[in-house]
Formats: structure tokens, C-alpha cells, sequence
């Protein structure tokens, strides 16, 4: 690790995608990740920061029928997760419930509250309204979008509504605005498309090639940052779509995934292909911006906006996750289901 | 009292005779004690006889003493004055005050010490100097006797003369009054008649006074009368002069009668004045009239109450007219320059249009300076006249520098003005005209500095655009080289001739340049630093990285277009470190050595051109710039790699034929990659298998000779193909560096291209998930694919990680992932071998 850093570890059995941060859980700093293995059985691990944090303790091991694509924590019941799977044919959404016992019995049943299974196609992700309770969710498929109504005492999910995204544009994920509870944005190949959920109408759109992930500022209204393939991070102002606001490297190769801090203005996390987790700062405050316009500014009034840039991994990392608990801490998962939780504590005080 | 004094001096001299045998005969001899070497002054030595004398004086008491009889009367005279006066002296004791008792001159004063001032003689005078000086003082005594004697006389004949006087007055008063009397009664019988006479001549007198007055009254009369004729004969002899002050002069009689007596005589006297006014204005508006004459004509116009205001506008006017003659016409400018042409090609100039503008800048300046002579009030509209045409001039420059002029043409331009400017100048001084210029030359030439560099960055990036043109036409082999060639010379050789011009700004000697040397030089500097920021943000609005719209427009307008630009990117990369390596520093030993820096700048502002930060700022450009033809590149094969992934469903593909043509597509991307860095990118130096420029990602931490082992191992045991062997195999080998950093090479850019794009290939195939015959497919893709690569790529372990690593995750992606036999994998192979060479029979 660069810098002697103090990452801890923690291996999860196969290869994984998603990480997602237990947010209802007030006491522990805990994480839940699930593996991607097409042929083997699949897991589920609750994971929990020790209260030393110097290690990570698994905290509960589910075993999950299909491997998964993608994983969320319900932001207001901390035994309560979305999953997105598939059997390598077919693909599944379900939202489950970690049973209450589980720390008696050795390998226990995930209790399925309901199943997401309206879709006819390949399914992106999951979304839960990030700020809090919430009964609604969102799914995301290639082409639609789905709004459902969850009610975990009946254990039912009902499609609410549902949206087509329109002819050539396939879907690939999305984001929920956490300061509004009716804006919802959906990447596509070729933009990023805002909806307005009592509508289901397109609100807006930026048009942007190859975005693989988009983020709310969980702190600043109207910022969203994605990230694209090859050109690096975006940060946008959503009130002017035309042009980013900011625009930051990226990695070396695919940036997979951008994180805004849940806590820290302008602190972002971005996960690539090229193994390694960057951590960076770009404030998007009006000064900030009218001196990011003019590019031929000497080197030493712009300060880098790469605060630290980790790299010890054998894999390409895909899951990414800021811990809402203690907002100065991640957990990072790479391809090889290797799970690393760090500190950005030592480049805050450099702010 | 004659008779008297005389018979006094008759006893003195007698006295006088009797004494000689006394003092000269005297045995008084007095030796010298004290001092015999020294001689004793004169003067001293007398006095020292006086006080013996003095001494003597009561044992002579009984000789008569008199004056010398030798010394002058009008001397003795002048003796008893002063002694006189001296009696009368306000304060006689004023006169001894300042001696001292204790020396020999102290005789005359009111303290003197007869015994010590015989002590100091006795002591300082020898024995012949004491005789001499008893007889001295012997005589000066007698002297003074005399004197006395000779006061006392005269006082008392003084007075008995007055006595006498006084008798013969009181005589002479008693008979005065009756005559007195007598005088008075004459006198009053006198002014009794003269009053007599007055009155006789009074009535007459008034009666001649109001025959005068009548008589002046109708000279004035008559005058007025004559008046239009005296005009009518001024108007012929042109003394308006004079026709100006009899009509001044009758004025205020027509004022005062001109409606009844004299309405004819006013009439025509006004008459005579309006065509006296007339000859008069035209008099002022001729210019073959002489100055004075006309300042003449104006000041009798304003004498006429003629409103000379509107005038002085109707004659301003006329300058302003002239004005408008003057302006520098661009054509003169054009004329300028091809006289200078002319010049150059050894021909007489053809002058004729600059000495028609000096022509009417000579007629100009005397035209004001005539104006000024005949309206001395009217400086204020002439100096903004004066202004109004320096501003002209310069408006006229402004359009030239808009215009594209060269350096010799605006030097013409400006000497031009600056020579009028002086001309004016000597007339009209207060208008402060070369301190005015002098500011408006200063904006010009800044404008001028500005709008050659923006000059130079539009031919620089005409010659980088030339890319597009040139590649449509498909004429010209290389035409990526052409362009970098192109902008390099356009850049270069742009900015030598830009220096040239501004040199030759500076050398010259025109008395307004001089001024402005220091600024140049600034201007120049500053000039070059914004010329690179502009030039910098210029290179990157044409590679579209600040513009989405251009991205995207690369996107739709097809694979031509994107080409192109991707092409110019990499010009614009290598022409970035052309700059930071070749053109800054050129450009700054020019300037050091041309431009020794203007002290105008304040020195806290520091040099206006900073080399360095340029250098910083183009390096770290022509990285950028270079990355981006990368991403470009890669996101191309990107876009074909996402549709040759999403489009099949890979679950249910068919058994594999032949290698995919994506992989064609793919090759021939990478040879147009390949082709366009050839043309400008220089080769780097033979590097094969090294790998050391790591930028830190994925460093390793063992030793290289492990590594080699290691890469070596996975080689031979490549060739089995084996799934779990790979994968083993991947568990204990050392991680392969896949991103370095990319230098200006074109072995560097091409690996990097193919490293990007192999690894896009890993993470698109992790997306899916295959059935065997999906990954079979993706086995044979892949096999086919390292050859060619290889052969084009620096790093070959670094690739051969990267497609092993597709494999292994094709495999893992798979549902039943079982290889193809070598046997038909090596088939397949050979047949789209073949079918490749057929189609490029140059290329292996």
C-alpha cells in the first residue's frame, strides 16, 4: 500500500462486484457484499469494522441462490438488502431480509421479502431513496424503469409505475436524488436522463457518451458526477447540462465507479480498471469554478485535485462505498473479491 | 580788527625768532637705554617733544609765544576753523575717549599723565631724539600760543561788527510805514478798474463761445453729411480703416437722430457699411489675402458689431473641411507600401501622394496658425480640431492594424503622423499634441502587438486545419508529417519574422517610438505570453477536449472525421513539445537579445515572458494531448469492441467457424494508429522486453529476475492452453505491468494503444457471460490476435498477460467453459491466416 497506509482487508471466497454500505446500522460501521460466481455457490457477508478498527469481522455469511450483480442496503432497516442476480440465462431482482437468528445458525437462509419480477430483461440495479424512509423503490433495466411499492410488514412489492426509456437507449444504471424524492437519474449509452417519478416523464438530459456511474452530491444540490470509460470523471451542475462543471482524469483505463463523500464537500472516490481506488478533491464552489475555466493558469495556483491515489490491487475494482457512519472511511471491492477498508483521514487535514 | 591781528603777528613772529638759540642750542642730551638698535618713530619722537614742551611750559611762561611764520596763511586759517569748531563741538571729550594714557599718543586726551608719558619718552627715545623732539614740541607750543591769541581776537572783532549792524538797521526802519500806505491805495485802485474791464468783456465772450460751439456742431454736421461719400472714397481706396472708425465715430449721432434729420445720410452710410462689411468678409475668407489683412478685416468687423462668432464657425468649418482632406486614406496607405515595395526593388519612390499630403498638412498648419492670429480667442476649438485629427490619424492606424499591415508600412504611417504632429505642434503648442499622440500611439502599437500575435496564431492554426483539407484530397502520402511540418515552420519562422518587425519597431528612430521603446519591449514579452496561453487553449479547442459538442460530433460524423481529428491531435501533441524543446527557448534568446527588458513594468510584476512556466505549460500539454489521441484511439476500438460484446447473446452462441471480423476491424485500426504515428513521432530506441518505466499502479515489489522466470514459464506453458494451468499460472506470476507511461514515440504510443484496448477487451468480456461455444469463439479470437500484435508491439509480455487475462476471463464467464482443441484452434487459424495474406499481401 502507498504511503503505508492502513487498509484493512478482508477476502470474500469468489470473484465480486458490489459492495454496499449498511446505513440503518447507528452502532457499527458495517458493509455487505455479495459474490459473482457463475458456477459456484454464492454468498452474502455482513461485515463489520471492529470497534478497534483495526480489523474487519465477518459478521454474517448468506448463502444467495444466483450470483450477484448487484447489491443495496436499505438506508432505514439494516437487515433489510436488494439484490440483483442472474443464472447466467436469466436475470432476477429480490429484496431480502437478514433472518433474525442468523448468529445461532452456521450457514442461514436469506428470508426473501419479495421479488422484483416484472422484468423482461437484463436487470442493472436496485435503488433506494438515499436519505431515509422511504416505501418506494427503483429498478432499472435495459430499457425500463420501474417504480415499486414495498410494504415489508406484507412482504409484497408492487409496480407502482413504469417507464419505457425509449428506442436505442439501453439503460445501464442510475441514481437517486437525495434531495429530491421525485428525480431520479438513469444512464445510458449516450447520456444521462433525469425523471421526474410522478410523471415518469424525462425531465432533463446530459448528453454524454459511455457513462458507466453516476452520483449525487449528497451534500450540494444539483451536483451529479459520473464517470466514463475512457474520459475520466464529470461533474456536473444539473441546472446546466451543456457543459461540466469540473472534470477530473479519471484512471488509466475504465473508471468504473465515482462516490461522493456522504459528509466531506467536494471529496470523491472514483474505482477503475486499472486496480487502483483515487481519492479526490474538487470543491464545486463558484470561485472554485471560474479558475478550473481558464486552463493556462500556472501549475502552482491549482492545487491537484488527486489527494491520494490507492493501488494495491490485484484486480480491477468495481464496488466502492463511503461509510455513512463514519463518513471519513470506505470500503473498496475488487474483482477478486478482495474487500479493503481505508481511511482518508490523513488527506482531510490537508484541506 | 585788521590792524589788530596783524600787529599780533608781527609780535609772534618776533617771539618765534627769539626762541631757536634755546631749543636747538640746548645741551639736553638723552641716551637711549632701552632699546638703541630700535629707530623710535617719528611721529612719536614728536610728540615726545610736545610734552616737553608742555613741561617747559611754566619756566616760559614769560616769553611771548606766536606762530611759525613759515607755515601758509590759508593753512593757519583752516587751523583756526577747525579749532573753532572744535570750541562749538557738541561733545569734545568724544574725541579722546579711544586713546590710551600709557602711550605716547595719548597727549591729546583729558587723562594724559605729563610724568608717565615723560617716564615712556625717557625710556624709549634716545638723547638725539629727545632734543629733537624738545625743540619740535618748543614749536608747537609757540603754535598753539599764537592760537590762542588769535580766537580771542576774532571773537571780539566778530562782535563789535554785529554792534555795528544793529546801529545802521534801527537807522534805516524809521521812514518804511507811510510808504506802506501809499502801496496799498495803488492796489485797490488797480483791481477796481480790472473788475470794470471784465464785466465790459463778459457778454462778448459768451457770444463768441456759443459761436464756437455752433460752429463745431455743424463741422459735425457737415460730416455726417459727408459720410457716405467719405465711405463711398474709403470703399475705393480700400481704407476700410478708416471708413470703420467715421462710421464708429457717427454712430452714436444716427443712433440718437438717425430717424428723423439724418435718415437719408444714415441710409446711405449704411449702405456704404454693408459693402464695407462684405469686402471685409470676403477679404477674411480669401486665402490669397495676407494674414494680417484678414486679421485686420476681422478685428474691423467685430469693431462693426458684425457677429464675427458665426464667422469663426463658417472659417472652423472650413479647417474641419480640410481636415477631412488630410485623413490618411488606406489607399495612401496601400500606395505607402508599395512605395516602400518599390523602394526595396530599387525603384525611385513614386512620392506623389506623400507630398500631397504634406501639401495639405503644410496648408493646414498655416491655416490655423492664421486663425489663431485672427481669432485669438478660438484656441480651444482649434486644439480639439488639432486633437480631432491626431485621432483621425490614429482611427486610420487602428483600421491598418486590423488590416494586417506589415511593420515598414505602419512605421510609414506613424512617421507620417508623427511628422504632422510636429508641424502642428509649432503652431499650437497648448494643444499638446505629441504628449496626445503620443498616448494614442501607445494604444495603436499595443493594438498592433496584439493583433500580429493573433495573426500568428491564426496562420499556426490555418496550417494545423490543413490536416483536414489535405486528408480529404488523399493526394499527399504523409500528410500528418506535412502539417506538423507545416505549423512548425508557420510557428517558428512566424515568430522570428514577428520578432523582426518589432525590432525594427524599436530601432527606429521616430522621435514617437522612442518613447515607447521600454513599452515595446513589455508589450512584446507580454505578447508572447499570451500568444502561447492562446495558442495552448487553441491546441485544445481543436483537439475538442473543452468542447462536448466536438466529441460528439466525432462520434456521428463516422469514422472519417474522427480520424482526422485524432490525427491532428497527435500533431498538436508533437508540435506542443516542438514549442517546449525548440521554439521557447529560440524565442527567449531572441528576445533577451533584441528586447533588453522595458523598465516600464513594475518590477513586483516580475518578466512579462516567463519561459519556464511556457515550458511547464507545454510539456505537461503535449502529455495531455498525447493521452488524449489514446483515449481517442482506444474509445474507438472501444465503441467496437461494445457492439461486437452487446450485440450477440452469448448464451446461445454457435459453435465457432472462423475468427470474428472484429478482430480485422480491430487490426486496422491499429495500423491506421500505427501508420499516423510513423509520420510524425520519432522512433524510440530498441526497448523490447523492458519494463521499468512503471507509473505506479501496479509496481511490483519483486525482484526482476523473478519476474523474467515467471514470464518465461507462462510462455511455454501458454502453449497448452490449458484452463487451470493458466490460472495457476496467473496466481504465481508476477503481475505484468499494463500502464506505463507513454512517451513521444511511436513504439510507446502503439503499445500503450493496444495495451488500452486489450484491456477494454478483458472487462467487456468479465460483462458477459458465454456458453462454451461463446467462449470457444473468444479462445480462437484472441489466439489469432497475438501475432499481429506482437509483431507491432514494444511490450510482448505485457500483451501476452493482457490476452491470456481475456481468456481467463472468458472462462470464468463461462458456463461450461471447455477449449477448442488445438488441432482446430491452429486450423482456424491458418485458414484466416491465409485469407488475411490474401488480402494484404504485403503484411504478414
Amino acid at each position: 500500500m502507498q504511503g503505508g497506509s492502513s487498509g484493512i482487508g478482508y477476502g470474500l471466497k469468489y470473484q465480486a462486484r458490489c459492495i454496499s454500505d449498511v446505513k440503518a446500522d447507528t452502532d457499527h460501521t458495517s458493509f455487505l457484499t455479495g459474490t459473482l460466481s457463475l458456477r459456484e455457490e454464492n454468498e452474502v457477508h455482513l461485515i463489520r469494522l471492529s470497534s478497534g478498527g483495526t480489523e474487519l469481522i465477518c459478521e454474517g455469511l448468506f448463502s444467495h441462490p444466483n450470483e450477484i450483480w448487484d447489491l443495496a442496503s436499505c438506508p432505514f432497516d439494516q437487515r433489510i438488502f436488494s439484490t440483483v442476480f442472474s443464472t447466467g440465462e436469466s436475470y432476477g431482482a429480490a429484496i431480502w431480509q437478514i433472518p433474525e437468528l442468523y448468529g445461532q445458525l452456521n450457514s442461514p437462509q436469506l428470508e426473501r421479502i419479495a421479488s422484483l419480477d416484472a422484468h423482461a430483461r437484463k436487470i442493472n440495479c436496485v435503488l433506494w431513496w438515499p436519505s431515509g424512509r422511504h416505501d418506494k423503490l427503483i429498478s432499472i433495466d435495459d430499457e425500463n424503469l420501474f417504480l415499486w411499492t414495498l410494504d415489508c410488514s406484507k412482504k409484497t412489492a408492487q409496480v407502482q409505475s413504469k417507464q419505457s426509456s425509449g428506442m436505442l437507449h439501453y439503460l445501464s444504471g442510475g441514481a437517486w436524488d437525495p434531495h429530491d424524492i421525485n428525480a431520479v437519474a438513469t444512464t445510458c449509452e449516450s447520456s444521462v436522463q433525469f425523471w421526474d417519478l410522478r410523471t415518469m416523464k424525462k425531465t432533463n438530459a446530459v448528453e454524454r457518451a459511455h457513462i458507466r456511474n453516476a452520483n449525487y452530491d449528497m451534500k450540494n444540490n444539483h451536483i451529479l458526477v459520473t464517470a466514463e470509460d475512457e474520459s475520466g470523471i464529470h461533474i456536473w451542475d444539473l441546472r446546466k447540462p451543456k457543459s461540466p462543471v469540473k472534470e477530473l482524469p479519471g484512471h488509466t483505463h475504465w473508471t468504473w465507479a465515482v462516490s461522493c463523500n456522504p459528509e466531506y464537500d467536494g471529496l470523491i472516490l472514483s474505482a477503475g480498471t486499472d486496480s487502483t481506488v483515487n481519492l479526490w478533491l474538487a470543491p464545486t464552489s463558484a470561485e472554485e469554478e471560474a479558475t478550473s475555466e481558464s486552463i493556462a493558469e500556472p501549475p502552482a495556483q491549482r492545487a491537484d485535485p488527486l489527494l491520494n491515489s490507492y493501488s494495491d490491487y490485484e484486480d480491477s475494482v468495481y464496488g466502492l462505498a463511503w461509510s455513512s457512519r463514519e463518513p471519513w472511511m470506505f470500503a473498496s471491492l475488487s474483482y477478486d473479491g478482495r474487500v479493503v477498508v481505508e481511511s482518508v483521514r490523513p488527506f482531510l487535514s490537508r484541506r | 580788527m585788521e590792524t589788530l591781528s596783524s600787529a599780533n603777528l608781527v609780535t609772534a613772529r618776533v617771539a618765534v625768532d627769539s626762541v631757536p638759540d634755546f631749543i636747538n642750542g640746548g645741551p639736553v642730551k638723552v641716551p637711549c637705554f632701552n632699546q638703541p638698535w630700535k629707530r623710535v618713530p617719528q611721529l612719536e619722537s614728536e610728540e615726545v617733544h610736545l610734552i616737553e614742551l608742555r613741561r617747559r611750559r611754566k619756566k616760559m611762561k614769560e616769553q611771548k609765544m606766536g606762530a611759525e611764520d613759515n607755515v601758509p596763511l590759508d593753512d593757519k586759517a583752516r587751523r583756526m576753523r577747525d579749532l573753532l569748531s572744535s570750541f562749538y563741538a557738541p561733545d569734545p571729550s568724544t574725541n579722546n575717549a579711544p586713546s590710551n594714557p600709557g602711550t605716547l599718543d595719548a597727549i591729546n586726551t583729558s587723562s594724559f599723565d605729563a610724568d608717565q608719558y615723560m617716564n615712556l619718552l625717557m625710556q624709549k627715545s634716545n638723547l638725539d631724539e629727545l632734543l629733537q623732539r624738545h625743540v619740535e614740541m618748543a614749536a608747537e607750543i609757540k603754535n598753539i600760543d599764537t592760537d590762542l591769541q588769535m580766537l580771542v581776537y576774532e571773537n571780539y572783532s566778530k562782535f563789535i561788527s554785529a554792534t555795528d549792524a544793529i546801529k545802521r538797521m534801527k537807522s534805516k526802519i524809521v521812514g518804511m510805514e507811510a510808504n506802506m500806505e501809499e502801496l496799498l491805495d495803488k492796489i485797490m485802485s488797480v483791481q477796481s478798474k480790472s473788475d470794470g474791464v471784465n464785466t465790459s468783456l463778459f457778454e462778448k465772450r459768451e457770444n463768441i463761445e456759443k459761436l464756437h460751439r455752433t460752429r463745431n456742431l455743424l463741422r459735425k454736421v457737415q460730416f455726417i453729411y459727408d459720410l457716405p461719400t467719405r465711405l463711398g472714397k474709403c470703399i475705393e481706396s480700400e481704407a476700410y480703416v478708416d471708413a470703420v472708425k467715421f462710421y464708429t465715430g457717427a454712430l452714436p449721432i444716427f443712433k440718437a437722430y438717425g430717424d428723423s434729420s439724418f435718415q437719408d445720410c444714415k441710409q446711405a452710410s449704411e449702405e456704404a457699411i454693408s459693402i464695407i462689411v462684405k469686402n471685409l468678409q470676403r477679404k477674411l475668407f480669401s486665402d490669397s489675402e495676407s494674414i494680417q489683412a484678414r486679421a485686420e478685416a476681422a478685428v474691423l468687423l467685430k469693431q462693426l458689431d458684425f457677429p464675427v462668432d458665426s464667422l469663426q464657425v463658417k472659417l472652423l468649418e472650413k479647417l474641419e473641411q480640410s481636415l477631412g482632406d488630410l485623413q490618411l486614406k488606406t489607399d495612401y496607405i496601400e500606395n505607402a507600401s508599395m512605395e516602400s515595395n518599390d523602394h526595396k526593388l530599387g525603384k525611385v519612390p513614386d512620392s506623389v501622394h506623400i507630398t500631397a499630403h504634406e501639401g495639405s498638412i503644410h496648408g493646414f498648419v498655416e491655416a490655423i496658425s492664421a486663425f489663431r492670429v485672427i481669432f485669438p480667442d478660438s484656441e480651444g476649438h482649434l486644439i480639439k480640431l488639432a486633437q480631432d485629427l491626431v485621432v483621425k490619424h490614429f482611427e486610420t492606424v487602428e483600421q491598418c492594424v486590423k488590416g494586417r499591415i506589415s511593420c515598414a508600412n505602419l512605421l510609414v504611417v506613424l512617421r507620417t503622423i508623427w511628422t504632422d504632429v510636429l508641424l502642428v505642434d509649432e503652431v499650437l503648442s497648448e494643444a499638446v499634441l505629441p504628449g496626445f499622440s503620443l498616448e494614442a500611439a501607445q494604444n495603436a502599437l499595443k493594438q498592433y502587438v496584439a493583433s500580429t500575435f493573433n495573426y500568428l496564431l491564426h496562420d499556426i492554426s490555418d496550417a494545423l486545419l490543413r490536416v483536414n483539407v489535405s486528408s480529404k484530397e488523399a493526394a499527399e502520402e504523409n500528410p500528418l508529417q506535412v502539417a506538423l511540418e507545416a505549423s512548425k515552420k508557420a510557428l517558428l519562422q512566424g515568430s522570428m519574422d514577428v520578432l523582426l518587425d518589432f525590432r525594427q519597431l524599436l530601432d527606429d528612430d521616430l522621435g514617437l517610438l522612442v518613447q515607447l521603446r521600454d513599452f515595446v519591449s513589455d508589450w512584446v514579452q507580454e505578447g508572447f505570453q499570451d500568444f502561447f496561453r492562446a495558442l495552448y487553449d487553441c491546441f485544445f479547442l481543436l483537439s475538442g477536449r473543452k468542447s462536448s459538442s466536438s466529441q460528439d460530433q466525432g462520434l456521428t460524423a463516422g469514422a472519417h472525421g474522427e480520424k482526422v481529428l485524432a490525427g491532428l491531435v497527435l500533431v498538436l501533441s508533437q508540435l506542443s513539445v516542438f514549442i517546449e524543446q525548440t521554439a521557447i527557448p529560440r524565442i527567449t534568446e531572441e528576445i533577451a537579445a533584441s528586447f533588453p527588458g522595458g523598465g516600464a513594468r513594475g518590477y513586483e510584476n516580475g518578466p512579462a515572458f516567463v519561459p519556464g512556466v511556457m515550458c511547464r505549460i507545454f510539456r505537461s500539454a503535449g502529455e495531455r494531448l498525447l493521452h488524449h489521441y489514446i483515449n481517442m484511439r482506444t474509445q474507438k476500438v472501444s465503441t467496437l469492441l461494445r457492439k461486437r460484446f452487446t450485440t450477440p447473446n452469448w448464451v446461445k452462441h454457435k459453435e465457432p467457424r472462423e475468427v470474428h471480423m472484429f478482430v480485422d476491424l480491430f487490426l486496422q485500426e491499429l495500423k491506421e494508429t500505427a501508420s499516423e504515428v510513423k509520420q510524425i513521432l520519432p522512433q524510440g530506441l530498441e526497448r523490447k522486453h523492458r519494463r521499468t518505466d512503471s507509473n505506479g499502479s501496479t509496481a511490483s515489489s519483486r525482484s526482476n529476475q523473478l519476474r523474467d522466470d515467471k514470464t518465461n514459464r507462462s510462455n511455454t506453458h501458454r502453449a497448452r492452453s490449458q484452463l487451470l494451468e493458466t490460472h495457476l499460472a496467473k496466481l504465481f506470476k508476477q503481475k505484468v505491468e499494463i500502464f506505463t507511461k507513454v512517451e513521444h514515440t511511436q513504439e510507446s504510443v502503439v503499445t500503450t494503444t493496444v495495451k488500452l484496448c486489450l484491456k477494454s477487451l478483458q472487462e467487456f468480456v468479465r460483462l458477459q457471460t458465454f456458453n462454451r461455444s461463446g467462449f470457444q469463439q473468444i479462445q480462437l479470437d484472441i489466439q489469432f490476435l497475438r501475432t499481429p500484435l506482437k509483431e507491432t508491439v514494444e511490450d510482448e509480455a505485457a500483451v501476452d498477460f493482457l490476452l491470456d487475462e481475456v481468456i481467463v476471463a472468458a472462462s470464468e464467464r463461462c458456463l461450461d467453459p471447455i477449449p477448442l482443441e488445438p488441432p482446430i484452434l491452429d486450423r482456424l487459424i491458418q485458414a484466416k491466416l491465409a485469407k488475411w495474406n490474401e488480402k494484404n499481401p504485403i503484411t504478414p
